[in-house]
């Protein structure tokens, strides 16, 4: 087993442990936008930055390893600062704000981020509805990859690919012809998954759509 | 009394935005779901990020297809059958036209003139009520239910090799293994979360032996694939037992300690060399080999099937021959080597659990066994009678022989799913009372006298047990529609009614008697089920089982017990006259009778039944994709699509059953398991032809005259 201290308190982790692991193990809470526990880490977002004793600068805790003797601060302020620019600067692409019931919506909300104060360009892009369960809503979309993974590590359909570059970056199925012609099962994984909704359930549009 | 049918719809029963933890009520696999309902109807249903068979995953059945619970068709009163035509009536009248009906036919005919079926689809507790309703109130064991049709075979050879009805380890043992084989069961169909969770152990470096007659999509990431022709599956295992036997791939130690009956099952492998397997099955003997070579040499291995092995005439024989595979190789009751099969419906492990089987009560003891009889004799206080009832086929022959004269089927629709279509339809033409417990009017429905509503997994509390013997909670995430009522209310009141009183309140009054009555499930309580369940046999002090037989095996002296079956044909076979093989099954978008998902947007993804036919044997019968075709079989004939493609074999064709307009159960006959009478709808011999188009052009023939 491997000791480190989360904040002061004291936690063993197996080994390979992440130092995201060992804040739950101490049930500290550090953010995070495109880590899902059900797939492996990618360390792509720098939302779970914190701070580690001896470390010139903050370290990812999704895909950091824990070593003995390690001290992590989850509120280092650097970590902290970085964490809020980047959630605010994510926010400030969407043309509307993330539904409040969203993990995106929620994680700003905890770190208080309000408003971004950037105006710019924001994502384009269309309702696609054409599925009887699955709705994309790509100007919803922050490029994570969470569905991307969730298709291929969860389910293992392999329907869902990366698309576009820099700002233009989105997701599609397939030749980006919608769900159904493309290999998706309609499992939902990345519906489940998607921090924003830029893939969401039929269900909840309709439903917000009654509200 | 709080058992007693409510009549009116009570005081605002629907709340907003009410949320539960419950568990899925389509395949056996038993994924935890969260779900959230707003004014009564179901918004979203999420996966539980801690289910233990799911791990925060599900299919787009149990996330999706829950509309149907609101569908405008739901049964919302009970009906009578009133000049020929169902009728709606009020609970009071339908419930003493049961009980006069019931009664009356007792008197006449006695007991054993009256039948019921229980639900695999139901929890234990509707079904363990179903049974003892049965048993106490009406007095026969003429009480089955419908894993009587899928996995009856599993059970009974498990008991006879293990000793247990039950897979040997649980899911997670996919993940451990280093070789999974796969017999007559398409997990990314059939059972999606653990079709996923096989594909990403493939993904990671498990090796997958898939042994059906089509290629199915996990064979396509797998080491091998098996083609055998349907019904040979007996030579195929014998077969792979010959190679691993011949190739020093024994554990001989666990033979000598563990095992007992070896040496028969050796001498009867001499006749199974790969060439004579190959002569049997069309199995190529290379290939054969290098599958037994994966599964021998590999540290540890787990094998699963389905009903491709099950559902045949020799089905129950051929689990047993894959038991003795495991047990001569040591790999049974050890990590990553487990047996697994996988099951079909939601609580087929459960009701058959429960006892709702004309011949066992709980845990499967014997109705013959005057000291299990005298226990629930004592505990229910009523007489009980100490013979074998029949079976869900020999209750539709005693139909039509006159000898039965009443039904009381809940949450089964035989006259779609049963063999035989037009066999089961004349044994329920004939019966004079028969009652049906369902959520919607269906095939078997247009035969009943009286109808109750009844309620959908997603509106009752209980639990299930899934396919690794995973006791689980069962939440309503609703209230049943209009005047429907739960099942467990339902079968209380009549029982009531009959005379006999359970006496409970809720279902969890249920559970502890069956706890309290079934040393095997002695532990179980709703408290200590939490939300992880709990895999029997679950000790008095709460602990539970994984894995089974690590050390010893559950029948007299300990043993595991080999079996020596030869191979034997099939029930039918294709002739010249039935020159094609019907293999029947289900596909990922629909489930079974498609009660539920055709009423859902599943059916906008799949809205019709479609008959696979290799391209070769297309080609032969002049038949393009699309086009409408005649299926005939010895015993019926139905019309359906084809689809052309090469995932199946030559000389075979593959169609479902999900749609009661495609009746393709009336091409099934009665060929059925020799132990368990299973059906045999895997082999069918069948006539495939294109039906005439009206021709676009005529050309008068000129008169000559």
């Amino acid at each position: 087993m491997t000791k480190v201290t989360v904040d002061g308190v004291a936690v063993e982790v197996a080994p390979g442990a992440t130092l995201l692991d060992a804040a739950k193990a101490a049930e500290r809470w550090v953010p995070t936008v495109c880590f899902d526990e059900r797939q492996a880490p990618f360390g792509a977002c720098r939302v779970c930055l914190v701070g580690v004793s001896g470390a010139p600068k903050p370290l990812p805790a999704c895909t950091t390893l824990c070593r003995d003797g390690m001290e992590i601060e989850t509120e280092e302020p650097r970590a902290r600062r970085v964490a809020r620019a980047v959630v605010e600067l994510v926010l400030s692409e969407l043309p509307e704000p993330p539904a409040p019931r969203t993990e995106l919506a929620q994680v700003a909300e905890r770190l208080e981020v309000g408003e971004p104060r950037w105006g710019g360009a924001t994502h384009a892009g269309e309702d696609d509805f054409r599925h009887p369960y699955l709705a994309f809503r790509h100007q919803l979309c922050i490029s994570c990859g969470r569905c991307v993974r969730a298709c291929d590590e969860v389910q293992g359909a392999f329907a869902l690919t990366a698309t576009g570059r820099g700002f233009e970056a989105n997701v599609a199925a397939g030749l980006d012809a919608g769900f159904e012609d493309s290999t998706c099962v309609s499992c939902g994984a990345c519906a489940d998954t998607c921090p924003t909704d830029a893939i969401t359930e039929m269900g909840l549009v309709r439903q917000s759509g009654r509200d | 009394m709080a058992t007693a049918i409510r009549t009116e719809a009570g005081p605002a029963r629907e709340h907003a935005d009410r949320t539960a933890s419950t568990t899925c009520g389509y395949c056996g696999v038993g994924c935890r779901l969260e779900t959230t309902a707003v004014d009564g109807r179901i918004v979203s249903i999420r996966p539980a990020l801690d289910g233990p068979a799911n791990e925060g995953h599900t299919c787009l059945k149990g996330r999706f297809a829950h509309g149907f619970t609101r569908s405008p068709d739901r049964l919302r009163t009970p009906l009578i059958r009133t000049d020929g035509e169902l009728r709606p009536a009020s609970w009071e009248e339908a419930l003493e036209v049961i009980v006069a009906e019931l009664g009356r036919i007792k008197g006449e005919h006695g007991s054993d003139a009256i039948a019921g079926l229980a639900s695999s689809r139901a929890t234990n507790e509707d079904c363990y009520a179903m049974a003892r309703m049965i048993r106490a109130a009406v007095g026969t064991n003429n009480i089955d239910n419908c894993s009587r049709v899928c996995h009856s075979p599993t059970s009974f050879a498990m008991r006879k090799a293990f000793g247990l009805s039950g897979a040997t380890g649980s899911f997670t043992d996919i993940d451990h293994a280093e070789v999974a084989v796969l017999m007559g069961v398409n997990p990314t169909q059939g059972h999606p979360v653990v079709g996923a969770r096989i594909k990403q152990a493939a993904l990671r470096g498990c090796k997958l032996v898939t042994i059906d007659p089509r290629r199915i999509e996990l064979a396509d990431y797998g080491a091998i694939h098996l083609a055998p022709r349907p019904g040979t599956n007996a030579a195929v295992v014998l077969g792979l037992c010959h190679v691993v036997r011949r190739e020093g791939l024994v554990d001989a130690d666990f033979i000598a300690a563990r095992t007992e009956g070896y040496e028969a099952l050796e001498e009867l492998l001499e006749g199974y060399d790969p060439a004579a397997v190959e002569e049997i099955s069309g199995v190529p003997a290379g290939r054969l080999e290098a599958a037994a070579r994966l599964y021998g040499e590999a540290a540890s291995a787990s094998l699963l099937w389905g009903l491709g092995v099950t559902e045949h005439k020799y089905g129950s024989e051929v689990v047993q021959l894959l038991c003795d595979l495991a047990l001569m190789t040591g790999k049974v009751g050890k990590p990553g080597s487990a047996l697994l099969p996988l099951r079909g419906q939601n609580n087929v492990q459960g009701s058959s659990d429960m006892g709702a089987l004309p011949d066992t009560y709980p845990a499967y003891r014997s109705v013959e066994d005057p000291e299990t009889a005298d226990l629930f004799e004592a505990a229910w206080g009523a007489p009980l009678s100490r013979h074998k009832g029949l079976t869900i086929p020999q209750m539709f022959d005693a139909a039509v022989a006159g000898e039965l004269k009443a039904m009381y089927i809940f949450g089964e629709d035989v006259a779609q799913t049963d063999p035989d279509t037009a066999h089961v339809a004349a044994a329920l033409e004939n019966l004079e009372f028969l009652v049906c417990q369902e959520i919607f009017e269906n095939e078997t429905t247009k035969f009943a006298d009286v109808v109750l509503p009844a309620s959908a997994f997603l509106e009752k509390e209980g639990t299930f047990i899934n396919a690794e013997r995973r006791f689980q909670v069962v939440e309503p995430a609703i209230d049943p529609p209009g005047e429907a009522r739960t099942d467990f209310e339902i079968i209380g009141e009549v029982s009531r009614r009959l005379g006999h009183d359970f006496g409970w309140e809720t279902p969890w009054d249920a559970l502890d008697e069956v706890a309290r009555l079934t040393p095997h499930y002695a532990g179980v309580s709703r408290e200590r089920l939490g939300r992880h369940g709990l895999q029997w046999p679950v000790r008095p002090d709460g602990s539970d089982s994984p894995t089974l037989y690590d050390a010893v095996f559950d029948r007299p002296g300990g043993r595991g017990h080999f079996a020596a079956l030869p191979y034997k044909a099939p029930g039918d076979a294709a002739d010249q006259e039935f020159p094609l093989v019907l293999v029947t099954g289900r596909i990922l978008q629909h489930y079974n009778a498609g009660t539920m998902t055709r009423r859902t947007g599943n059916a906008e993804l799949v809205d019709r039944d479609l008959l696979e036919v290799h391209p070769l044997d297309a080609e032969r019968l002049w038949i393009s994709d699309g086009d409408k075709v005649s299926v005939r079989s010895r015993v019926g004939r139905i019309e359906v699509e084809a689809k052309v493609t090469d995932r199946i074999e030559p000389g075979h064709v593959f169609t479902t059953f999900h749609f009661p307009e495609t009746r393709t159960n009336l091409l099934i006959g009665q060929s059925a398991d020799v132990n368990t009478s299973c059906p045999e709808y895997k082999v069918v011999a069948v006539d495939v032809r294109p039906i005439g188009e009206q021709a676009a052009f005529t050309p008068v023939v000129p008169d000559l005259d």
